[in-house]
């Protein structure tokens, strides 16, 4: 699949509520992991619209696939069907 | 997007914002991508998502709180031997790299070093304390995504935590890789002296064009592991106003709609992992773990989400904490390692009073470097407010942060 493709198969696939979390900023801490904080204090509205931003961002990008070593990047799989064995959404975020 | 499989979905790293999010299966699918072995069977732990890495433990500004016990002598391994770090971060599928130590700019080949890093797919930052940041030195750091200069305050509060005023030069370190086009944050450690003034300090911070304050708890590494620490560190009632302290900060800040957004602009305050426990202590914020959950506030990582490389070349859980055996070069075997496991395990399920806490996923049991020192074993974090109320209603003798005060003042 092409990267134009790809993108257009993504476009309005991707819901907000599968997004888990969010951390943004790059940070800069060498010593202990850091956390922006300003979202916890924003209204509702400003938190739907980083959302929103990540979502757009995850379909205008390209995709690749980190942790391959040397070798190139896997290609894109097709979507399938939800898997029943869904780990709760508190899970790793 | 760079995309690394979990067993719950993906984190994905953005390219075009400086942001990373956790998806779950069914926005990795929306992606066009399948988890594959990830998604089937008992998957490993997850590599970390940022790596500390000492590029040096040679420092010649002598603060009296180094957490790494830095020294003019100390050691500097070759670019070849961090080369071969960076090979293990990218294999793994490590989003950042964080250039610490000692003090980097020592070295000579930062800008090639973050240039390693950047081919790899990894985003490099730097923290520097900004003494001696000639023009030349700054030219070396463009390539960095951001640089952090260490900025506990003005003068008298820089040299009450450091042990020397070193603020000028920060300040001037600040400004000259502002005027470099740099993005610049700055570290503040928290002590009761700094905490006082930390919205002076933030204020001046920005007024130089800092563009994000990191907050750090002191901690009782390297050359504060000392029975000094006890007159230095917050006393519980700072740590009980933290989230008060937090939102008066954000207030302040006016907090225009922009600087919530991914786009740069505005200045954005951010908590290290250890002073999370401290928001056990807010009505509002310690009721509500998905809130931090779902902006991707993270507690103690170490040995999980987070990692550091000691100069000398080996694993710890933080930079803070005791190397393993494990060198950074095997990276892949972080899953398998005996004493990081440890780590994790007990952040998964930590005793009480932490089994219990609202804020445990979030928080996962507090600072173990801070508990190990204290109390000599991984255990609930003594200085976390909660922990503190469970132990005091148990007997335990209530902490004299009154009498320190005064002595440390």
């Amino acid at each position: 699949m092409s990267d134009q493709a790809s993108r257009r198969a993504r476009e309005g696939a991707l819901d907000a509520a599968s997004i888990r979390a969010v951390r943004t900023g790059h940070g800069a801490n060498c010593s202990s992991i850091g956390s922006v904080i300003d979202t916890l204090f924003a209204t509702a509205a400003v938190g739907t619209a980083v959302f929103a931003a990540v979502v757009a961002a995850l379909q205008r990008e390209d995709v690749k696939v980190a942790g391959g070593g040397d070798s190139p990047p896997p290609p894109l799989a097709p979507a399938r069907a939800p898997s029943p064995a869904e780990p709760p959404a508190s899970e790793g975020a | 997007v760079i995309v690394r499989y979990e067993p719950w979905g993906a984190w994905v790293k953005l390219e075009s914002e400086a942001a990373i999010a956790a998806l779950d299966r069914d926005g990795v699918r929306a992606l066009g991508l399948d988890g594959g072995v990830a998604w089937t069977g008992d998957a490993p732990p997850g590599a970390p998502l940022e790596v500390h890495m000492a590029v040096t433990s040679r420092c010649g500004a002598g603060c009296k709180g180094c957490y790494l016990d830095a020294r003019p002598d100390g050691e500097e391994p070759p670019r070849e031997a961090l080369i071969a770090a960076l090979d293990a971060l990218r294999d793994v599928g490590v989003f950042t790299v964080a250039f610490g130590g000692g003090e980097p700019t020592t070295r000579d080949d930062l800008d090639a070093l973050a240039e390693a890093a950047r081919q790899r797919g990894i985003t490099p930052v730097l923290t520097t304390s900004g003494l001696g940041l000639s023009d030349a030195r700054v030219e070396r750091l463009r390539a960095f995504a951001q640089v952090n200069v260490s900025y506990d305050g003005s003068a008298e509060t820089y040299a009450r935590v450091r042990g020397f005023d070193g603020a000028a030069a920060a300040e001037r370190a600040i400004e000259r890789l502002v005027l470099a086009g740099v993005r610049v944050g700055v570290n503040v450690v928290l002590t009761r002296d700094s905490f006082p003034r930390l919205a002076a300090t933030l204020a001046r911070a920005r007024a130089l064009g800092a563009c994000e304050a990191q907050l750090l708890r002191y901690k009782p590494a390297g050359r504060a592991a000392s029975l000094d620490y006890l007159a230095r560190r917050l006393t519980l009632d700072q740590a009980r106003s933290f989230g008060a302290t937090l939102r008066e900060l954000a207030r302040e800040r006016g907090s225009p709609e922009a600087a919530h957004t991914l786009r740069p602009g505005g200045f954005h305050l951010r908590i290290d992992c250890a002073l999370v426990p401290f928001l056990s202590a807010d009505d509002e914020l310690g009721r509500d773990p998905d809130r931090l959950a779902r902006f991707g506030v993270f507690g103690c990582e170490a040995g999980g989400a987070l990692a550091a490389f000691t100069a000398g070349g080996f694993v710890a859980p933080c930079s803070f904490a005791p190397a393993t055996n494990l060198p950074a070069t095997d990276l892949r075997a972080h899953a398998t390692d005996p004493v990081l496991g440890r780590w994790r395990d007990y952040a998964a399920k930590p005793p009480e009073p932490c089994a219990s806490c609202a804020l445990r996923r979030v928080c996962r049991g507090g600072c173990k470097v801070v508990a190990a020192f204290l109390r000599g074993e991984h255990g609930p974090d003594p200085e976390c407010p909660r922990v503190a109320a469970w132990e005091q209603q148990r007997g335990a003798p209530a902490r004299q942060d009154a009498a320190q005060e005064q002595g440390a003042g």
